[in-house]
């Protein structure tokens, strides 16, 4: 169990963010654009909701803590509550999450916690797909021109600023360092991101974004509410049983 | 979109063997469709992809003419009872 209480914080953003995109992902099976596509989209559910799981299980009930917290106990950011109901958003939202996502996992590799350094290995090699299935995409798309093209363009560029978000931290970040829990900072982070990101996107006005307003992670998007009573439906039910 | 024959082939003896299709976008896409759509379960553990434009097939009518020729279809059955005989004349 994980006791440094910013290290605790810290990992439940990344549990967070983890659990509402796999939730999130789940949205496309049956409806992603064709058959090999919706399976190779619900195997990336699949296994952000698998890492979702075990970074819930250093922290304590995966069950409690996935389901049965008030939105203010969340510290997810806004992109991964945002609904992507477009193919090509939700393709964006996939390739800019998993890029930044692979920089998270090598952050905790390091980490001072046995458990959580244990956990990169498994979930390293499940991202080296995730990553090579967005960027492949996401390139091709970009490169086909035309339509497909500009709505993957007008995707990431809608996208961007809430995108950027992700390395917004948490307020016990400061501390989670210091316990060397993880060994990079977000702002650190970052800048190897904005690097990959603009490396198929092309150039890309940083500077001008204008960042959602998370308040370091505490505050949920008008999004989360909706997105909360979904994923708690079946939960609900019955809060005792077990699946 | 381009279609892809899918071989899969376990360690061991066992030759590839057709597991099906699919369809992507060019070779890389379709490596990275065919792990997850072929290959979620381990059903192998090497993989071939054929790009059909590429399979090298012949005409129907040209493979039919052979298909009237029982005599190519020796089960060994006439030998055998041919030496079955022969063995019981030469016991008596």
């Amino acid at each position: 169990m994980i006791v440094v209480e910013g290290a605790r914080e810290h990992l439940l953003a990344f549990a967070d963010d983890e659990h509402l995109m796999g939730q999130q992902h789940t949205e496309w099976i049956g409806v992603a654009p064709f058959l090999e596509e919706d399976l190779a989209f619900s195997s990336i559910a699949q296994d952000e909701l698998g890492h979702a799981a075990a970074l819930y299980e250093l922290l304590g009930d995966p069950d409690d803590l996935a389901f049965g917290r008030d939105g203010d106990e969340y510290r997810s950011c806004h992109l991964v509550e945002l609904p992507c109901v477009d193919w090509a958003d939700a393709l964006a939202r996939h390739w800019l999450y998993d890029l930044a996502e692979a920089h998270r996992w090598e952050a905790l590799a390091g980490s001072s916690e046995p458990e959580v350094a244990a956990l990169v290995a498994r979930a390293s090699r499940e991202e080296d797909y995730h990553r090579r299935h967005a960027s492949v995409l996401m390139a091709r798309m970009l490169a086909a021109g035309g339509d497909p093209a500009n709505r993957v363009a007008n995707a990431i560029e809608r996208l961007l600023p809430v995108a950027d978000a992700i390395w917004e931290p948490v307020a016990g970040e400061a501390a989670a360092l210091d316990a060397g829990v993880v060994t990079e900072s977000s702002a650190t982070m970052r800048e190897p991101w904005r690097a990959e990101v603009a490396a198929i996107a092309g150039p890309l006005d940083w500077a001008s974004l204008e960042p959602p307003d998370q308040a370091a992670r505490t505050r949920r998007s008008e999004h989360f509410a909706p997105l909360r009573a979904r994923i708690t439906e079946v939960f609900a039910l019955d809060p005792t049983a077990n699946w | 979109m381009r279609i892809y024959e899918v071989f899969l082939k376990r360690e061991g003896k066992d030759e590839f063997r057709h597991a099906g299709s699919l369809e992507a976008a060019d070779d890389e896409l379709a490596v990275l469709l065919a792990r997850e759509t072929y290959l979620r379960r381990a059903e192998g553990d090497q993989l071939w992809l054929v790009d059909r434009a590429h399979v090298v097939t012949a005409e129907p009518g040209f493979i039919e003419p052979n298909a009237d020729k029982p005599h190519r279809h020796n089960d060994g059955s006439l030998v055998a009872d041919h030496r079955k005989a022969q063995r019981e004349r030469e016991r008596g």
